[in-house]
């Protein structure tokens, strides 16, 4: 006989667990409860538990002296034993196993990339032939977004980098005496790599990741079905008025930054290099061959295109969870900038293969 | 267990938001072991009073005690003392979505309760258990889950520490009647079998009908009525008529509980 006293709650499972282990139990046993103020489910289990591990049959074991609702506690839990003692399923793979299953995923990703930039070009070029599919509204609504309000973010990042680029120049560049050709390296510099890609960094950050947030809670609250449903397509309805937008907008993007990161350089050539304004603009009209500013502006289009795909296809095809959409917001950034550092490596190679 | 004081004391409360006023003097109390559910139609402040009672919403005036705590004038401590005594099931289960059904039930074990090592798996199944969740649902994630079994989920975590009150916001909703039933079924055993008391808030007729034991109806900032199902059937009110014809068109098919 197994006497149970005092109050056994959920509270008190350290001391209960205690007491039951300084017990030497026969396997022959009943318990009395009369004692008990109050017993839950928890307690309960422990205490079965411990019995069940010392050998005794729980389930014929006797009950006696018990409350009508501690029996009926108790009662519930024991009912439920081997259920809940059912051993635990744990989701454990190998590091081999996780390396594997990574990559396939990312190459999975890749081949979805490749196939949904192929479907954006098809009906874009088919857009052309009938431009009445275009959607004016949402590529205008768009273009503002992703372009006009862009454009103080732009214009602020491209100025100090002007002014840090000619900083820098001209630090070494005073020391021999030649101030003068800091307009020459901010020139080529600034028009042909950094505006291009502190824009894409900046255009993928913020048009990037609001693609995926848009497309993707338009997806988790089921709309983007709706217009499947309706006989549109979110191709014509959604992806290609953003990727259009994005690829009108970011040469005139490019382009400010151009303007904003030479304008940097001169601002900061005056103080600090004696080169004043007029000097300045006129030593740069004479050496910077118009075909840097569009080898710089022509990458941006090919940028554009592709942070909008991702940005785009990471939203289309998230899965129908809260938590999927912030790792896929991020995951749009992270790949849209790799992606627009790589393709700028691709062009460095190729426009100097090819002479420009 | 005598019950001496009411668990949860409704005094006068007043919402406000801008002009609009949402509660213009609800009163009632809730005993120790009642099943409640809280009626009313859309925009009387159902979900507003059930927030303002767990102090997730201030109301405007009046006084909440929630196990005789007053959950708008209590010390931050004395409402966490209060919150492990109570469990909240929210409309779409509110798990955690990065963490597996298991763990969103251990949650509450591991930071409340002193659990030794070895029982938390035992006693985490026995929470699925008793929301009638197996052991195979443990080591799902919240997002592979059905819409009642993330509810079944949420019902055990909001179970985990034994709460002495069990708040529901709208349980059956979004639910295929048969799995609504055996929800229904399985709340109503946790006031049976474990002497929880049970607040809801619900649309389900069928859940009034035959598990309730008492129904609040709001009505215009008011408490229109209170009482069984039998006695608030039989109110002449448009509003209550009107909800409940529903059912009587359909035949009845479970009369009230008695």
């Amino acid at each position: 006989m197994l006497r149970l006293s005092g109050a056994w709650r959920l509270a008190t499972l350290p001391v209960i667990q205690r007491e039951l282990s300084a017990l030497s139990l026969p396997a022959e046993l009943s318990l009395d409860g009369a004692a008990l103020t109050d017993i839950d489910t928890a307690s309960a289990l422990a205490l079965l538990n411990h019995l069940r591990a010392s050998g005794v049959n729980v389930q014929r074991l006797p009950l006696a002296g018990f409350a009508d609702n501690d029996a009926r506690i108790v009662g519930r839990v024991r009912e439920r034993l081997d259920e809940v003692n059912a051993p635990v399923v744990r989701r454990r793979e190998g590091l081999v196993a996780h390396i594997g299953r990574e990559t396939l995923a990312v190459l999975d990703l890749l081949l979805g990339h490749l196939n949904f930039l192929g479907e954006v070009l098809v009906q874009m070029v088919r857009s052309l032939f009938t431009p009445a599919r275009i959607r004016l509204r949402e590529l205008t609504s768009q273009f503002e977004q992703v372009c006009l309000n862009a454009i103080p973010v732009v214009a602020l990042v491209t100025m100090l980098i002007g002014i840090v680029i000619a900083y820098l120049l001209g630090l070494q560049a005073e020391k021999y005496g030649a101030n003068i050709f800091v307009v020459d390296g901010v020139g080529i510099g600034a028009t042909r790599e950094f505006a291009p890609i502190i824009v894409a960094v900046i255009v993928a950050g913020r048009s990037g990741a609001a693609f995926t947030a848009q497309l993707g809670s338009m997806r988790l609250n089921e709309e983007t079905d709706a217009i499947r449903t309706l006989g549109l397509s979110p191709m014509d309805v959604l992806v290609l008025p953003r990727v259009l937008a994005l690829m009108l907008a970011m040469p005139l993007l490019v382009f400010v930054g151009d303007v904003m990161s030479l304008a940097g350089a001169m601002l900061i050539s005056g103080p600090m290099l004696d080169i004043t304004p007029p000097t300045f603009l006129a030593r740069l009209q004479e050496n910077l061959a118009i075909k840097h500013v569009y080898v710089g502006l022509a990458k941006a289009p090919v940028f554009a295109l592709i942070i909008a795909v991702i940005g785009c296809r990471m939203g289309m095809t998230v899965s129908r969870d809260t938590r999927a959409l912030g790792i896929a917001t991020t995951s749009t950034v992270v790949q849209s900038i790799v992606a627009v550092i790589l393709l700028d490596a691709f062009f460095a190679v190729l426009f100097q293969e090819l002479d420009i | 267990m005598a019950a001496v004081a009411p668990v949860i004391e409704i005094d006068s409360i007043v919402t406000r938001f801008g002009e609009q006023v949402v509660h213009d003097g609800v009163s009632f109390d809730v005993q120790r072991g009642t099943l409640l559910a809280l009626i009313g139609g859309s925009g009387t402040g159902k979900s507003v009073l059930l927030r303002e009672i767990i102090g997730l919403q201030r109301p405007t005036s009046g006084s909440i005690r929630l196990l005789g705590t007053d959950v708008w004038t209590a010390s931050d401590d004395a409402l966490n003392a209060t919150r492990r005594r109570f469990g909240m099931m929210f409309q779409d289960g509110a798990l955690f979505s990065s963490l597996t059904v298991a763990e969103n039930v251990a949650v509450p074990l591991t930071e409340h309760a002193q659990v030794p090592r070895g029982m938390l798996d035992a006693l985490v199944h026995l929470r699925l258990a008793q929301a009638g969740l197996g052991p195979d649902a443990a080591p799902k994630m919240p997002s592979e889950l059905s819409g009642g079994m993330r509810k079944r989920a949420a019902i055990a975590r909001a179970l985990a520490l034994e709460p002495e009150v069990l708040f529901l916001d709208e349980p059956t909703s979004g639910l295929d009647p048969t799995t609504a039933r055996a929800f229904d079924k399985m709340v109503r055993s946790l006031v049976d079998d474990l002497g929880i008391t049970v607040f809801l808030v619900t649309h389900d007729i069928d859940t009034l009908l035959t598990v309730a034991d008492r129904i609040v109806v709001l009505a215009r900032g008011k408490v229109l009525a209170d009482g069984s199902a039998r006695d608030v059937i039989h109110v002449d009110d448009p509003w209550i008529q009107s909800y409940f014809s529903v059912r009587t068109m359909v035949g009845g098919t479970s009369g009230p509980r008695t």
